[in-house]
């Protein structure tokens, strides 16, 4: 696994939904097992501000977008299957 | 990866994350300046939770005062069931000196706040603080009964006028004859203490006449 050194993980939500609080359980739990001590979350409230949802042109939430290392990477939902989204973060090859 | 084909990965992303269960909220609007979150029926249940059980109350309604939704706690505040109170507008519940201000209250929309009275079905005088939030031409409003802060305003007061009471008769205490009518008033009082005692040591007259 090759991982840079600064992540900087930006989870859209809406608020309190029952998606959007797993989503952030399980992308915490993901970086202290995967990238203890060096990444960032960011968590952006869409129900706050839907506006925001144009920079990173967001159609579901939960989505979480990976800002840094770049390229920019997009995972929609909850994060429940770790597999899906280890690979979506590019921190794990996607077996076929 | 080219653009196309990354449009097709995330379109299979999201198309994955639907058909999984994963997402309850989508962002819709053709541009910036009207996008809004839809949030699917279920995730809605956690805030409903919150309104239907806090102690504050909290009613939406037109900016004419039609009530469109009303909480449990605005319900018991008015002590009127929800079906009743859907069929007059919020303005009802004041006194007639106040409506014309709960009307332009409503009327202004935006954010905004008030200090008003409602009447309960029973005719308890309920003082309320109103925070309202228009949206969408709705206005959410939350009510917060203003009674506790009133008893404790009273309670406050009381405690003051004993306090100042209090202090009042310590300094007539001080004087020496406040001093010397007190060590009167406690030698009657003694006197009459003894007398009792020595009332209940004698013989009643029934056990006289029998003894």
């Amino acid at each position: 696994m090759t991982t840079s050194d600064k992540w900087l993980l930006r989870l859209y939500t809406a608020g309190q939904t029952p998606k959007s609080l797993t989503a952030l359980e399980n992308l915490k739990r993901l970086c202290d097992e995967h990238l203890a001590g060096k990444y960032r979350i960011e968590v952006v409230d869409l129900l706050k501000n839907p506006r925001l949802a144009k920079d990173d042109q967001i159609v579901a939430i939960p989505t979480l977008v990976r800002q840094l290392p770049s390229p920019m990477r997009k995972i929609i939902g909850d994060l429940s299957d770790t597999e899906r989204a280890l690979v979506g973060l590019q921190l794990k090859k996607a077996t076929s | 990866m080219t653009e196309p084909v990354i449009d097709l990965l995330e379109a299979e992303e999201l198309r994955k994350a639907i058909i999984g269960g994963e997402v309850d909220a989508f962002v819709v609007g053709r541009d910036e300046s009207n996008q809004k979150v839809l949030l699917l029926a279920n995730a809605y249940q956690r805030y409903r939770q919150l309104v239907e059980t806090m102690q504050q109350g909290a009613v939406t309604t037109s900016l004419e005062g039609g009530i469109l939704y009303a909480n449990r706690r605005f319900t018991e505040l008015l002590r009127t069931p929800l079906t009743r109170l859907y069929t007059a507008p919020l303005q009802t519940h004041v006194s007639a000196a106040d409506r014309p201000r709960l009307s332009a209250f409503l009327a202004r929309g935006g954010r905004a706040s008030l200090e008003i009275a409602f009447n309960s079905a029973d005719g308890t005088r309920i003082p309320t603080r109103l925070s309202m939030a228009v949206y969408d031409g709705y206005a959410s409003i939350l009510v917060t009964d203003l009674r506790p802060l009133e008893w404790a305003g009273l309670a406050v007061d009381a405690l003051d006028s004993i306090r100042s009471s209090v202090e009042k008769l310590n300094a007539e205490l001080r004087e020496p004859k406040a001093r010397q009518a007190l060590d009167n008033i406690s030698e009657h009082i003694n006197g009459l203490a003894r007398l009792i005692d020595s009332l209940q040591e004698s013989p009643g007259p029934a056990e006289s006449k029998n003894g």
